[in-house]
């Protein structure tokens, strides 16, 4: 299934899912059965008669891959599935993949939303130019960030301190998720009592600090050697993409 | 081997019968495949004193070759521009199949419109036909001769307008080249030649024999294999086209 839902619009949900199982040489008997067994699957047996041109991008894309599940696949491709959409639609669609793979489908799925590779697979494999830099489970690659350290802080009043937080002792990477400050440091219990009396020296309240536990994330920015605020960039396009949605 | 034609011809059908529902049948595609020729042909006709049994064949030909060509360029280019065509390419389903598929929902439009000429055409001009069955099948495999054509042309065009664009680099001279206007006879010998190798003259020639002669003549069923021919040469070369736009 690609990116973009390529269903067509001026035909009806029903229809399209028909055309699908014609294609695929789902026999006659089953292709409405089958199209009904989705549709409801899907949320979208209520619009069945509706022309898809009058869908939103979520049911779009639902009905994108219910198509491509209409001959009953043991594996099905997604290429980014969630892109584009917004929030309510992607944790529809994320809801859904996991249901598929419980019933036995295995997914194999291209993202670039780490959040979404870490909630949804089993394995995953980290592509950096190109190539396959890692393969395996989401908590294995996790732990091969665990020597780093993330200390997540917030500020009062909330000031772009980005580049000072850089200049820190112990700190080898920062990176702005909202309004909190993401601090890479070899160990926290050093890097806190510094960044408290780097509050003190700037004025700054802290609102709320935490230490977090290595993400996906980290690992992937460790395996791949992409700096966080590349990282970061790359983060508020996708979030960028999905509010549009 | 004939259980996978016959599975093929069936999905061909599906994509014809979705294409129909999709594209065709909608007003500005009647309106352009027939007020184009039927235009050119009445400046001619009033012009050139034309016998009826050449305006009922010549404009019927020339219908059927400006309808399909002009549906044919949106129905695939405009798939390959909004991404549906990948839903045919990933299917279980060859090029060649595909094309078919959109050139027999030409020879459906191909017919509508024929219909829509010829009947009213007859009717007005007091032509009596001779064969309606001889004057059908002309019509279908000059409407599919003319799909597959435009099939080839889309496959290779990336936009409508480049596909319109090189309709229309071939549907005007074959107008004129294809003795629709004027009888081959009357042609310069050269372009006589000429006419040999479009699909247009062996569309004229056979729809007037038709129209004509009650039995089939040699030279109609002749006309009829070369217009068979051009279709599959057609499509073959389109799948290969499209083939080559796709790698």
């Amino acid at each position: 299934m690609p990116e973009v839902s390529n269903v067509y619009d001026e035909m009806s949900a029903w229809d399209n899912l028909v055309f699908a199982a014609e294609l695929y040489g789902v026999p006659r008997s089953e292709r409405g059965e089958r199209a009904a067994e989705l549709l409801k699957l899907f949320g979208l047996y209520e619009r069945r008669e509706d022309k898809v041109g009058n869908f939103s991008k979520g049911m779009k894309r639902r009905l994108t891959i219910a198509a491509a599940l209409i001959h009953k696949p043991r594996i099905v491709f997604l290429d980014e599935p969630t892109t584009g959409l917004d929030v309510q639609s992607s944790r529809v669609i994320r809801a859904l993949l996991k249901k598929l793979n419980e019933s036995g489908v295995t997914i194999f799925l291209t993202t670039h939303y780490i959040e979404e590779a870490d909630q949804l697979c089993q394995r995953i494999a980290i592509i950096n130019q190109g190539k396959i830099v890692a393969l395996d489970s989401p908590e294995k690659l996790k732990a091969k960030a665990e020597e780093q350290h993330v200390v997540e802080v917030s500020f009062s009043p909330s000031k772009d301190v980005e580049h000072q937080l850089k200049d820190l002792k112990y700190v080898s990477g920062v990176s702005r998720v909202g309004d909190k400050f993401r601090l890479y440091v070899e160990d926290a219990s050093e890097a806190i009592p510094m960044l408290i009396d780097f509050c003190r020296r700037n004025n700054l309240k802290i609102v709320s600090i935490n230490t977090l536990k290595p993400s996906l994330e980290d690992a992937f920015v460790k395996i791949t050697g992409l700096s966080p605020e590349v990282m970061a960039i790359e983060k508020e396009h996708a979030k960028k993409g999905e509010s549009l949605g | 081997m004939a259980r996978t034609w016959i599975q093929s011809l069936i999905k061909a059908f599906y994509i014809a019968k979705k294409d129909a529902k999709v594209y065709y049948f909608k007003a500005p595609n009647f309106t352009y495949g027939l007020l184009m020729p039927v235009s050119l042909f009445i400046a001619f006709s009033i012009a050139g004193q034309i016998n009826s049994s050449l305006i009922v064949s010549g404009l019927t030909s020339l219908v059927i070759l400006f309808g399909t060509t002009s549906i044919e360029a949106v129905a695939v280019v405009l798939e390959k521009q909004t991404g549906t065509f990948e839903r045919l390419l990933t299917a279980p389903v060859s090029f060649f199949t595909i094309l078919f598929g959109k050139a027999l929902a030409g020879l459906f439009f191909g017919l509508v419109l024929a219909t829509a000429v010829l009947v009213p055409l007859t009717v007005i001009s007091r032509t009596f036909i001779a064969n309606p069955l001889l004057v059908f099948i002309a019509i279908t495999f000059s409407s599919l001769t003319f799909s597959a054509l435009g099939v080839l042309i889309s496959a290779y065009a990336k936009w409508v307008p480049e596909a319109q664009m090189l309709s229309n680099f071939l549907r005007f001279p074959m107008a004129f080249l294809s003795g629709t206007f004027l009888p081959l006879e009357l042609l310069p010998s050269q372009l006589g030649i000429i006419a040999r190798f479009l699909p247009l003259t062996y569309s004229v020639e056979a729809l007037r024999i038709s129209i004509n002669d009650s039995a089939p003549t040699i030279t109609y069923l002749v006309d009829i294999l070369i217009l068979a021919l051009f279709s599959f040469i057609l499509l073959v070369a389109g799948s290969k086209v499209l083939q080559r736009r796709l790698e």
